[in-house]
């Protein structure tokens, strides 16, 4: 479907580089990426916005890098929708058929029938200065959508709207994608990544770092970067050594714990899923392999429940839910207790 | 309620005495020409003949010269080329110059031997001492005003709107003519207002290339050096009551309706 080969551009001191990237038909592909990371212009670059340096776009087998940007078949919904202030929502919507010369007839039939889809029929005659964020982002997709493009990019469709809408969003973009649209969101938020995504890329300083599932990318981060976009906090750099057949990672000189796998090199950095790590208020009594006592240096309400930072030497981050916070017995400086499975640890290759 | 501060206090009788010095002489000019003066320099045929060339020929070159000042301001706020700084620094040049000699730089271009003065004669028409040639006095020390402005004006619609234009299919034309023009469209007719005014209001520029036919300010001019104050003082008020009405209609006009606005949600 979509196929990016080697793209490069040099924007100013900023390089987007040697990007590869193939996306088959019917994926919602995320791309992840900080701002200034390259991931708009790489949108611009595919809408045909800008040229590349050097490198080739592939669109259903066809290349269209040189192809001029009104023939490119490829719809782009900006951040902050971009909707024309000076015309009414009817008139954004027609605003795409007119270009390509529809006749009247079928541009009121067309944009009757994406307002309906959209449920946007209400407000076809307001201009767009007073719309809500969830309206004027429903008449920037109508007016890509109303001439059927193969491909959909997205730029931060989520930044500008109301937490609320956000979830009504979410499903229309879900529908958009099951009815076989292929799309490509570009983000900050990882959170959205996991909630659409059926491909997930990261980029990071112009370079498209890691690609693949979602539960590829976040369970199996190629570096910290992509780790710390996981939501990933507990980051540790260790040696590793064998030890009666058993491997196990030395952290800041003394802590020591085991680790599942073999051929480590001589060191490296760990990480470990907050949410893959016990915490107990006093020894366990099946502590296996891997049991660390410290201090509770903090107790914060985080997203998902609880979030205990306990310093065993080396902070740990530990996810709970509220339930299993109120059965535990501890509170910040008192002892505290983490387990967790050798498997847990994953080394990062690109570390 | 907060208390104005010394410095408040400064500030305003400061601007109190520049607004002071703005508004004195024209109100005494104004105090000074009786209500019968000015009736009887309303039925002068030479004033009015005068009045009217003025506005009709700062008319008549503003929008000539808009056809391409407005292109020339899209392609200084949205493209980058070379030496695009001097280009500006040019566009300026006839702001800071003495305007007779801007007179005498445009009469050595429109003269017989000039550049365009050549091209003219050759199709039978003379430049100099006719309205072409004050449209073109008028424009040169003008222009500045309408392109400054159309500038500002383009530079401050997001380029993002006419990205999404282009995504939408819209050639470059389409863009300009649907997005960017209406958009820039109160700061254009700003600029072409600002234009008109400074153009109707020339004297030393037009007076170089053209004593006849007299616009309003050599009128007033010759007036006065022909027969003083007196006499200049009811053509200068009839004239400065014509041209503000003229500015207020187009200010009226170019106000409209509040549509074409650029909304916050565009901006961002």
């Amino acid at each position: 479907m979509l196929k990016l080969e080697r793209i490069s551009k040099q924007l100013g001191s900023f390089l987007l580089s040697e990007i590869d990237l193939d996306i088959p038909g019917g994926e919602y592909f995320v791309l992840l990426g900080r701002s200034g990371s390259g991931k708009s212009q790489l949108l611009e670059l595919i809408a045909g916005l800008s040229d590349p340096d050097s490198g080739k776009i592939w669109l259903d087998g066809e290349d269209i890098t040189c192809r001029k940007i009104q023939e490119r078949q490829v719809g782009l919904v900006f951040q902050d929708y971009a909707v024309f202030p000076n015309m009414t929502v009817a008139s954004n919507i027609a605003y795409s058929l007119e270009s390509r010369g529809f006749s009247r007839k079928n541009i009121k039939e067309l944009v009757a029938g994406i307002s309906g889809e959209l449920n946007i029929t209400g407000i076809l005659d307001r201009t767009v200065t007073n719309l809500s964020g969830g309206e004027l982002q429903r008449v920037a997709l109508a007016r890509t959508l109303v001439t059927s493009p193969k491909l959909l990019l997205l730029d931060e469709p989520m930044a500008s709207i109301d937490a609320s809408l956000k979830d009504d969003v979410r499903n229309s973009l879900r529908q958009l994608n099951r009815k076989g649209l292929t799309i490509v969101h570009v983000t900050h938020d990882y959170r959205e990544a996991i909630s659409l995504a059926t491909m997930v890329g990261v980029i990071h300083n112009g370079r498209l770092v890691q690609t693949g599932s979602p539960h590829e990318v976040f369970s199996s981060p190629v570096n910290k970067f992509v780790a710390r976009y996981a939501g990933i906090r507990n980051f540790f750099r260790a040696d590793f050594f064998s030890e009666g057949g058993k491997w196990k990672a030395r952290c800041n000189g003394n802590m020591i714990f085991s680790i599942s796998g073999s051929d480590y090199p001589s060191n490296g950095l760990l990480i470990i899923k907050s949410d893959e790590i016990k915490i107990h208020d006093s020894v366990p009594l099946y502590p296996g392999e891997n049991c660390i006592r410290g201090l509770v240096r903090e107790i914060n309400p985080s997203e998902f429940g609880v979030e205990i930072t306990v310093d065993a030497g080396e902070n740990f981050y530990i996810d709970v839910t509220r339930n299993e916070f109120r059965m535990l017995n501890i509170k910040e400086s008192s002892e505290a207790w983490i387990t967790f499975d050798p498997a847990s640890p994953k080394f990062l290759s690109g570390s | 309620m907060v208390k104005n501060s010394l410095f408040s206090w400064i500030a305003m009788v400061l601007s109190s005495l520049v607004l002071l010095f703005i508004v004195a002489p024209l109100a005494g000019m104004f105090l000074h020409t009786g209500a019968a003066e000015l009736l009887e320099t309303a039925e002068d045929k030479e004033v009015i003949r005068s009045v009217w060339l003025t506005l009709w020929v700062s008319f008549a070159a503003t929008l000539t010269f808009a056809v391409g000042a407005v292109p020339l301001a899209w392609v200084l706020a949205r493209k980058s080329f070379p030496l695009k700084k001097i280009v500006q620094g040019i566009i300026d040049l006839p702001v800071v110059l003495p305007h007779t000699a801007a007179g005498i730089a445009i009469l050595g271009f429109i003269s017989r031997d000039g550049l365009l003065g050549k091209a003219a004669a050759s199709a039978g028409i003379t430049l100099i001492n006719s309205p072409a040639g004050i449209a073109l006095a008028m424009a040169f020390v003008s222009l500045p005003f309408l392109i400054n402005s159309a500038r500002d004006g383009f530079a401050a619609v997001p380029e993002r709107l006419e990205k999404a234009a282009l995504t939408l299919g819209a050639v470059r034309s389409r863009v300009f003519f649907t997005i960017s023009l209406p958009l820039a469209w109160r700061s254009i007719v700003t600029g072409f207002i600002m234009m008109f005014a400074r153009g109707m209001s020339e004297f030393g520029a037009v007076v170089i290339v053209a004593y006849h036919p007299m616009i309003a300010p050599v009128l007033i001019y010759e007036r006065f050096t022909s027969f003083g104050l007196k006499y200049a003082r009811p053509a200068s008020v009839f004239f400065i009551i014509v041209a503000l009405a003229f500015f207020v209609i187009l200010r009226l006009i170019s106000m409209g309706p509040k549509k074409a606005e650029i909304s916050r949600d565009a901006e961002a």
